[in-house]
């Protein structure tokens, strides 16, 4: 191993154990300042987490081993998630990156989640873990045929190889502004964030995501909320990394720039994300579906793009 | 896949056409046209700028004075009057409309590989494919939608897609006949608002399938 590689490792975990925190303060800092508000320091999500690792948890009697084996399963899947997922310019290189499999272990994680939600026994639970599912379901197709557009066209399933820089890797601007797109979209459902979920509701009969880790509390309910920012912090990494391939194209960028310009750009899209969470109204329920629609159309673009090209003369 | 800049903007705007299939508030549909319009008015400025046609300046300049901005304020201005927001009654559900489309601009570039094209001159396929994809695309949310106003958007996207293909395929037309164009078409949305008032003053709605009621 060379010093450089090492360097970039440690750059990586900084990147890993801070970026989570930030991003999540931030959005809460420019959600604030939308509601003319100071709001909290950005390092406040870091304090509030600590202070929930120290708190007595209290756990409803009818809970199984499930209850906390998920808990500590979703932070296993996001934390090896962020080791396979090239969201940052300068993640090592891991073999087995492969598309399929960081689909369906964010689909393991939604799993466990949703018997965390059942096990509980809470009503509320349920009905956050029944509506859970159903975005899931819609909203799968969208992230699959984008990714698998990408895909095909670098004619690899391997992430790290689909996510390359420089000469052997895709450079496809318009393919990748609308691979993009479906996975900003796709994300913002996968996170359960502004329009078809409002993370910030204090009404327990319109929670997605909230409403499945209602009974969490203390350590777990830390647990939870680090892997939701974990989670976040992976999917709009992927999406900047998807723009910046599109901006950057051929062109030779030294690793540092690039590596700048990954950690900015996944910072720049949180905070369009809070823009857009406090300008922006929840969808009706039976409206989510509809906004769905708007990601799985970008993906079926991405598709038509990629065959087309395969038929260009 | 290789594009030039003019393609990219054809695309664009060809991609804007199934968007707006897929919602139903009449102000999204008219600022997502004011949108695809200013692509076909930047599109416009670039051919005119590789041919050296200087009248094709003018004629971008009209798209975006009348087209892209006028046309939509006015619609715009309407929906208020009439206070109509939403069309919220469709043939087809959104979503599926919107599908539809773009199982359309596919079918779109299968159709533009079968144009007969002279090998001598110059024809764009992906220019082609855009272009038809917007006729379709107007077809579709004219044939889906019922309230009237959404059909004359539907109208007017059809109409880009046919301004798209002259475009793309003849390096633009002469400045008086795309005057003539953009007069006639400013004429027809005139009208249509003014159409539009009358029925919602003699039928209450201006939903297109209730206006069989009168009849005996």
């Amino acid at each position: 191993m060379t010093t450089e590689s090492i360097a970039g490792a440690m750059c990586f975990l900084g990147a890993l154990i801070v970026m989570p925190i930030v991003v999540l303060g931030l959005i809460r800092k420019i959600k604030a300042r939308f509601q003319n508000r100071v709001g909290p320091p950005l390092l406040q999500p870091f304090f509030d987490i600590a202070l929930l690792f120290r708190k007595r948890e209290t756990v409803s009697d009818v809970t199984s081993w499930v209850f906390h084996g998920s808990a500590a399963l979703i932070l296993a899947v996001m934390l090896i998630q962020a080791v396979l997922i090239p969201w940052l310019s300068f993640k090592p290189a891991v073999p087995g990156a492969d598309l399929i499999l960081v689909l369906y272990l964010f689909a393991l994680s939604k799993l466990a989640l949703i018997f965390f939600a059942f096990d509980s026994a809470s009503p509320f639970g349920a009905f956050g873990a029944s509506r859970e599912v159903t975005l899931s379901l819609l909203v799968e197709p969208a992230s699959m045929l984008s990714l698998a557009a990408l895909a095909i066209q670098s004619q690899s399933t391997d992430l790290s190889r689909i996510f390359a820089y420089g000469a052997n890797g895709l450079h496809e601007p318009v393919l990748w502004c609308i691979a993009g797109m479906c996975l900003l979209l796709a994300s913002l459902v996968e996170l359960s964030r502004m329009p078809v979920d409002d993370p910030t509701t204090h009404l327990e009969l319109t929670m997605v995501h909230e409403a499945m880790i209602l009974e969490a509390s203390g350590p777990t309910l830390a647990v939870n909320e680090l892997s939701h920012a974990i989670h976040m912090t992976i999917l709009f990494g992927l999406v900047g990394q998807c723009f910046i391939h599109a901006v950057v194209g051929a062109t030779a960028i030294s690793p540092p720039v690039l590596a700048a310009l990954s950690v900015g750009c996944t910072f720049i899209i949180a905070a369009l994300v809070a823009v857009f969470e406090s300008v922006a109204v929840r969808v009706h329920w039976r409206k989510a579906p509809e906004f769905i629609a708007y990601a799985v159309t970008f993906g079926l673009f991405a598709c038509l793009f990629v065959i087309a090209g395969s038929h260009q003369p | 896949m290789n594009l030039s800049l003019i393609d990219s903007l054809a695309m664009g705007a060809a991609l804007v056409g199934p968007m707006m299939a897929g919602s139903g508030h009449l102000r999204t549909n008219l600022s997502l046209y004011g949108v695809q319009t200013a692509l076909l008015a930047v599109a416009s400025g670039l051919v005119a700028d590789s041919k050296h046609e200087p009248t094709m300046y003018v004629v971008a300049l009209a798209i975006v004075v009348l087209k892209a901005i006028a046309i939509p304020f006015f619609l715009n201005w309407i929906a208020g009057r009439i206070a109509v927001r939403t069309d919220s009654t469709f043939w087809l559900r959104p979503p599926v409309a919107m599908h539809l489309c773009v199982l359309f601009l596919g079918f779109s570039y299968v159709l533009s590989q079968q144009l007969p094209v002279d090998a001598a001159r110059h024809y764009s396929q992906i220019g082609a494919t855009a272009a038809i994809s917007l006729v379709l695309s107007g077809l579709v949310l004219m044939l889906t939608r019922r309230l009237a106003i959404s059909q004359i958007v539907g109208f007017l996207v059809t109409e880009n897609g046919i301004y798209l293909f002259a475009l793309t395929q003849t390096n633009g037309m002469p400045l008086f006949v795309e005057m003539g164009i953009l007069l006639d078409v400013l004429a027809g949305v005139m009208i249509a608002g003014l159409l539009l008032f009358d029925i919602k003053k003699s039928f209450e709605h201006i939903d297109v399938e209730k206006l069989a009621d009168l009849k005996d």
